[in-house]
């Protein structure tokens, strides 16, 4: 089980592509010439429909960017580091030998991160580190706006730059780490989990890793464009097709990100249904899998919305249609509707995955069964459906149809059930066993109490009175970072702690953790419980500016958001290092039974030397000789004489 | 279950909820009410935040209790007991928060139901937001408009709230009540002030620049006090440069020492005459020109940010009082960095 990251013995990497040879075969140096050349290809058709057309003036820029810029040179790229050669090839009918052969699957050195890479495992460490790469971006955006509102009135931030970060922030945040991080660690421990040797359809996996860094470099980019994006990442109209046309940048940069969630979403729903391991049934599934499960079909119904929404405010920008034009007949509210649509079962998708890591965590830790397991996937399917029914209570004073308040009151309220299940599982699951404080049961531990607190701060938010008055102020900030932060951000933790050693073969430093830990948790909550309290008791979000009597809050909360800032450092620290030299570690070092802890860590190219034989539950902690799979390879390790050898 | 976890479970729940409590009654959580709508509001907000309080100390009694009694240390490699579930448990857990939370939205329900209705003989304004400035428009008091919210303590008034632009919400925290304006359709908002004073009118639906200082005040006052100042407000009065530039919130984006406003987001009108000279125009066309279509000179360092639709919302003669006015006020010709 040594063949960690041996190549496949097909392939035939040869001795790559040499001098000219860079410039025909896939990779950056292959991009660096196609995305210009897409960039002009694009460029020009514009050109020539506008000169064809009579229109004026024949170099309009939004257009120019939204079609040669943001939709054009992403193609070439992705054309120039090869996510479509084989498909390509296979289309003209040329041969396809070099994929065959899975040439572009595992990883040999550091480089092949680099590369269009088939290998669920590859693509999962390329998700964890891009999707952590903005997760620095966008909290430095944060530290950015939290040093602007230390004091009341304008230091370092213009209002136009302001909103700016404001918008840019939660989009890197929601769309290129919570959201993609998720995706990252199910990708690496899904197929893992089932047994099975990849995704479904490793191609498609590749491909939608490398919509990613678009979506990335699209939102940055559109801080260099005029007036940025600075209409929040809610981006209601009139403000997003009456302002400035850097407001493209974000519409077409959650196009890419939303491509990217969409096809992996459909990966993991054929994964898990096709191609689980003989006597995998669902009600033998981890967890995990049930959420990444359930998450991928709401990813899959909900997420065209958001991807419709953005389409129709980019089409009233660029093609003069009037969708959201009250003046011609636009209807503004349609966009809250088909937004929220998306984006409440999008609160969902960044927490359910996390839900699954707890499951896993939590029961290994605290050596005992998810109490409830039953329940617990029922919760998620509950939460699935419910999720659905919910989207308006983000618009009780947006000036809908009144009658639909109390509907979407009670279905948001009814959600807190499931929730309820879970939390209380959890606790149960803990309660008696024999808990080993590791970081990642730290994490979890610190997930529960966090998202108790938002999750109860959302049935304040849920009951239409009281919404009125928290709608839109720092409450809402405070609540969805206890959501997103306490909640998603602190799951992500917990799994890239717990899967660490099997990602990446070394052992991470638990004392380094345990300090990251607790920096993260004081932090958090000094940053954003007294935001609850502004928020209630008159400070609006999104502003630059706020009335003096509320400067002592922001700043104590402006010097615990530095040190919460800080406190991903010892993080980073910690994962470099031990990345680098950390001991190595074991197959199975927190004496798990699901099935990636019964292959070497990291684990072989193909997972598995042989499928293995699932024979019962995945949490039988306690259960006198209960498996929850068997490994072929073992009965064929038994008769191997060096193995006997080293055991006597 | 051993006794001492039990116990455990109790001091830590007792201390838990007592923090929780101290938390809740020792800080100002919500600001002065001042109608009788936020006072049914905070009637919800206390019902909900009592059965917080007790979720809350359940949850931290059980998850400090499991980390005081169950932990071990890292190397030890015994398991717990076999526990996959309680069906009993489960349909308690169930079935008690399913009770509460639709306790909370008959409760809430109630409530907004009670808070859609006016006192008899409301008083009726039309609210107006635009890029950055409120108008309240009063059609029982001869469609006056005023820059303030003026209301009566003890009368109803009922707002018919339109935005000229782009979405803008309507909140007064002491009041508890909020209601975003659209640009193509009304939307209704009532409130039932209780006590007199001022209160800051705050704009919290993310507008554009100057969203941040797009405030004004509502100003309740005695029923003796809103009646005579109706009726000096209503007599015809003339036409003030420093009365339109306030209204039409000018002041938000712009600084203008003569109307003590500090906006930063726009130009600086104090050097209007140095703009003036740049752009190489007659003081007064450029002042009237850059109101009425203001991409057509961009000042240095500056964005072209500033609504387009303000030759709609100002009248000819207003806009000759207010042109006047910036031209008597903007007359500073020294170098000046426009924004920022």
């Amino acid at each position: 089980m040594t063949a960690v990251t041996e190549a496949h013995p097909g392939a035939a990497h040869g001795a790559g592509p040499r001098g000219w040879g860079h410039l025909r075969s896939p990779g950056f140096v292959r991009a660096l010439w196609m995305t210009p050349l897409f960039g002009a290809i694009g460029l020009g058709l514009v050109l020539f429909f506008r000169w064809l057309g009579h229109y004026d003036p024949l170099w309009k820029w939004e257009t120019i960017t939204t079609v040669a810029f943001l939709t054009m040179m992403p193609l070439g790229f992705l054309a120039g580091i090869g996510s479509f050669d084989y498909w390509a090839s296979y289309a003209i009918g040329r041969p396809t030998p070099e994929h065959e052969d899975h040439s572009s699957h595992g990883a040999k050195s550091w480089r092949d991160y680099f590369r269009v890479n088939t290998d669920h495992k590859v693509i999962g460490v390329q998700y964890v580190v891009t999707t952590f790469f903005f997760f620095v971006i966008g909290g430095l955006m944060a530290m950015l706006m939290r040093a602007e509102l230390a004091q009341p009135g304008t230091q370092y931030l213009n209002p136009q730059a302001f909103n700016d970060v404001v918008s840019a922030h939660a989009g890197l945040m929601i769309f290129l780490f919570i959201i993609p991080s998720f995706a990252g660690l199910a990708n690496f421990v899904v197929p893992l989990m089932l047994g099975a040797p990849d995704m479904a359809f490793p191609r498609l996996n590749a491909l939608s890793y490398w919509l990613l860094p678009i979506a990335g470099v699209t939102f940055l980019a559109g801080f260099f464009a005029p007036g940025g994006f600075g209409c929040g990442w809610t981006n209601y109209p009139p403000c997003s097709t009456s302002a400035p046309w850097g407001n493209i940048f974000f519409s077409m940069g959650v196009q890419w990100a939303g491509a990217s969630s969409i096809m992996t979403a459909l990966n993991f729903l054929v994964t898990i249904i096709t191609m689980r391991a003989p006597g995998m049934t669902f009600w033998r599934m981890p967890l995990l899998v049930w959420a990444n499960f359930t998450t991928s079909m709401l990813v899959v119904v909900a997420t065209p919305f958001i991807a419709g929404s953005q389409f129709f405010v980019m089409f009233d920008r660029v093609m003069h249609t009037h969708f959201f034009d009250p003046s011609h007949g636009g209807y503004v509210l349609g966009y809250q509707h088909i937004f929220w649509f998306y984006s409440h079962p999008a609160v969902y998708i960044m927490m359910l995955p996390g839900f699954g890591i707890m499951s896993e965590v939590i029961a290994v830790n605290a050596r005992k069964p998810v109490f409830g397991y039953r329940l617990m996937a029922l919760s998620l399917l509950a939460i699935l459906v419910l999720g659905f029914s919910v989207w308006a209570h983000h618009m009780f004073v947006a000036g809908m149809a009144p009658w639909l308040r109390v509907p979407m009151m009670v279905t948001s309220m009814i959600i807190a059930v499931p929730t309820g299940i879970k939390i209380f599982s959890w606790l149960a699951t803990m309660w008696a066993g024999r808990i080993r404080l590791t970081t990642s049961f730290l994490f979890a531990c610190g997930f529960i109490s966090m998202f108790v607190l938002g999750g109860l701060s959302g049935i304040y938010l849920a009951s239409v009175p009281i919404d009125i008055q928290a709608s839109d102020t720092y409450f809402i900030v405070a609540h969805i970072h206890y959501v997103l932060f306490g909640g998603s951000v602190f799951t992500i933790f917990a799994g890239i702690y717990f899967w660490f050693p099997k990602m990446t073969g070394r052992m991470y430093d638990e004392r380094l953790g345990r300090l990251h830990f607790w920096l993260t948790f004081i932090g958090f909550n000094a940053t954003f419980f007294p935001m609850h309290l502004i928020g209630l008791d008159g400070m609006p979000r999104r502003v630059a500016d706020y009335a003096p009597r509320f400067a002592d809050f922001n700043l104590f909360i402006s010097l615990a958001s530095f040190l919460l800032g800080a406190s991903t450092l010892v993080f980073f620290y910690n994962m470099i290092k031990s990345w680098r030299s950390g001991p190595p570690a074991p197959a199975n070092p927190w004496r798990a039974l699901t099935l990636e802890w019964l292959v070497s860590s990291p684990p072989p190219i193909f997972n598995f030397d042989a499928i293995p034989q699932v024979v019962g539950g995945p949490y039988e902690y306690g259960v006198p000789g209960a498996r929850h799979a068997v490994l072929e390879s073992e009965t064929m390790h038994a008769v191997e004489p060096e193995e006997v050898e080293k055991s006597e | 279950m051993t006794r001492r976890s039990v116990l455990q479970l109790i001091v830590i729940g007792a201390v838990a909820g007592a923090l929780a409590t101290v938390v809740a009654l020792a800080l100002p959580w919500l600001p002065h009410v001042a109608s009788k709508e936020g006072e049914r509001i905070d009637f919800v907000f206390w019902f909900v935040t009592w059965i917080c309080i007790a979720v809350f100390a359940i949850v931290a009694a059980v998850l400090g209790t499991a980390l005081l009694s169950f932990r071990v240390p890292l190397d030890d490699d015994q398991d717990g007991p076999p526990i996959h579930g309680h069906t009993k448990l489960e349909i308690w857990w169930t079935a008690i928060p399913a009770v509460l939370v639709t306790a909370i939205s008959i409760v809430s329900a109630v409530v907004l139901a009670e808070n859609g209705k006016a006192t008899a003989n409301p008083i009726r304004v039309n609210v107006y937001a635009q890029q950055f400035a409120w108008t309240f428009q009063y059609p029982g008091y001869k469609n006056v408009s005023l820059p303030n919210l003026y209301l009566e303590k003890g009368r109803s008034v009922e707002l018919t709230l339109r935005s000229r632009d782009v979405i803008h919400s309507f909140w007064v925290p002491q009041f508890r009540q909020k209601q975003d304006l659209l640009p193509d359709q009304d939307t209704k908002l009532i409130i039932t002030p209780t006590l007199t004073g001022e209160f800051p009118v705050i704009c919290t639906e993310l507008c554009g620049l100057g969203h941040a200082v797009m405030r004004t005040r509502a100003i309740v006052m005695t029923p003796d006090g809103f009646a005579s100042y109706m009726t000096k407000a209503t007599k015809p009065q003339k036409l003030s440069g420093l009365a339109i530039f306030a209204a039409q919130g000018c002041g938000s984006c712009h600084t203008l020492s003569a109307a003590k406003s500090s906006g930063v987001t726009g130009p600086d009108l104090d050097y209007l005459a140095a703009y003036a000279k740049r752009a190489g125009k007659p003081l007064d066309a450029f002042v009237r020109e850059s109101i009425l279509a203001p991409g057509a000179y961009i000042e240095p360092g500056c964005a072209n940010t500033m609504p387009p639709n303000f030759k709609e919302l100002i009248q000819p003669k207003q806009l000759d009082a207010l042109v006047a006015y910036l031209v008597k006020n903007g007359t500073k010709t020294t170098a000046h960095k426009g924004c920022g």
